[in-house]
């Protein structure tokens, strides 16, 4: 008899936790800037482990905050600054949310070197065991020197393979061509 | 008799105490279970509560429902830090992301083939006097060294990027290899024999032609190691096979090279179905 209680509130325990948690994934996600996907994506290798986590979560003191933000804000602009690339704008919705599958709507623009970028695509999240993988389902482009036809290629190319990584890592390497080729005509000019 | 009559009263007293602590125990989980349930139900009322405020747009950035014209600084430190995080978590769908770390940089090179995100690769570096290599988690078969030997003291850029094509190459090719035996494996014949890098494939399968099944063997050598597709694919029937399925070898050949392994063989069972 008691046993069959103590299911009840069990199960009610589970289904309030889900619950919470999609409400507050909802609440985040209509903050303008919130978290793109979980930690354990980044924790996917455990020997790195600690060093990619920015810090545990809880209860830290506001100076460990604040030391945590300063760390973070120098990461960031680091990489800017090595990969040429700067994001203006980002922001997500969630399309679709069960227990184990995620499914999250991107817009991100932004610019490597001077060529300007807007993107927007469809992020599928599933959680496997100890992992959880990442899929872009929808990928679309607009490239800002998109009359040029060997990018508009390069980008439908890029778009019908939702090869979001190949796009950043050749439009890094583009980039850097184009503004060493810019950077020569100005110095003959 | 006594003395039995005695020893059965003490086991008595015994059980029962025992079945007292028992329903005590049982007590304190049903209303450790109950107190959880109703915090777990305020909190989602209160959630709830926020939510509703957010859509009709009475919520300010902070969400602070008590005093939305004060979010508190740690609030604010906090949705900064995770919006960073962010941030972060998007240099990393690009390919490359990392870390400053006391003595130089730690980076993280990520892989995907076709949007699907696959192993990510660590590099620490340390960048002091001259650039250093000090742990990696870069598989032995990639020619790490090499790379860094041609790039790393004069472009590091360079460097990253010659070692990212050839981790996302791999990873193409690796993750191409295993959709074949996962998806394909009754057409393959025994084993698909692969070597670490998976630069080279040899295997056996079936082809159907008029209800009648003949084995192919191939083999496909990926020459260059900053790509997926193969550079040399050979096609082999049996020596004493009609001519048209000669033909279909060299039309297989040809198509190994354009098109991903396991695309390649999933337009051989459309072909199969339309023609039968």
């Amino acid at each position: 008899m008691d046993n069959s209680i103590c299911q009840v509130y069990e199960d009610e325990i589970q289904s309030l936790e889900e619950e919470i948690k999609l409400l507050a994934e909802k609440y985040e996600d209509s903050q303008q800037e919130s978290t793109f996907f979980s930690d354990e994506l980044l924790m996917s290798t455990k020997s790195f482990q600690r060093e990619f986590q920015g810090g545990s979560k809880g209860h830290e003191s506001p100076s460990d905050l604040k030391a945590q933000l300063e760390n973070l804000e120098t990461d960031l602009s680091f990489l800017m600054k090595f990969t040429g690339i700067q994001f203006t704008s980002h922001s997500k919705k969630t399309v679709e949310q069960t227990r184990n599958r995620t499914v999250r709507k991107h817009r991100l623009s932004g610019n490597c070197h001077s060529l300007s970028f807007q993107l927007e695509f469809q992020l599928l999240e599933m959680q496997k065991k100890e992992n959880v993988s990442a899929v872009i389902t929808d990928l679309s482009i607009i490239m800002e020197s998109g009359e040029d036809s060997d990018v508009s290629k390069f980008v439908s190319s890029t778009e019908e393979h939702r090869n979001l990584l190949t796009f950043f890592r050749s439009l890094s390497s583009y980039a850097e061509w184009y503004e060493h080729r810019r950077c020569t005509f100005l110095h003959f000019k | 008799g006594v003395f039995a009559h005695l020893e059965m009263l003490e086991a008595r007293a015994h059980e029962a105490a025992v079945k007292q602590e028992e329903t005590e125990r049982q007590e304190e989980k049903l209303a450790g279970l109950k107190a959880r349930v109703q915090e777990l139900r305020r909190q989602r009322d209160e959630l709830r509560a926020k939510v509703d405020l957010q859509q009709k747009g009475q919520l300010g950035q902070e969400g602070v429902v008590s005093d939305p014209a004060q979010p508190s600084a740690r609030a604010v430190l906090e949705r900064k830090i995770k919006s960073l995080k962010a941030m972060l978590q998007v240099f990393y769908l690009t390919g490359i992301s990392g870390k400053l770390t006391k003595r130089g940089v730690c980076f993280c090179i990520s892989t995907a083939y076709e949007g699907i995100y696959l192993d990510s690769y660590y590099l620490d570096l340390l960048t002091k006097s001259e650039v250093q290599i000090h742990r990696h988690s870069i598989p032995i078969f990639i020619p790490l060294e090499q790379i860094a030997k041609k790039y790393l003291q004069t472009d590091i850029r360079r460097f990253l990027s010659v070692l990212s094509d050839h981790l996302n190459a791999y990873v193409g090719r690796r993750y191409q290899a295993d959709q074949l035996q996962e998806r394909f494996s009754d057409q393959i014949e025994g084993i698909l024999q692969r070597n670490s890098l998976c630069n080279l494939l040899v295997f056996n399968y079936d082809v159907s032609s008029k209800s009648k099944t003949f084995p192919f063997n191939a083999r496909l050598l990926y020459g260059d190691l900053c790509c997926s597709l193969p550079t040399q694919a050979t096609v082999s029937c049996a020596p004493d096979a009609p001519a048209s399925l000669a033909e279909m070898a060299a039309a297989h050949s040809d198509l190994f090279r354009r098109v991903a392994l396991h695309k390649a063989f999933g337009s051989f069972s459309s072909a199969e179905e339309s023609v039968d």
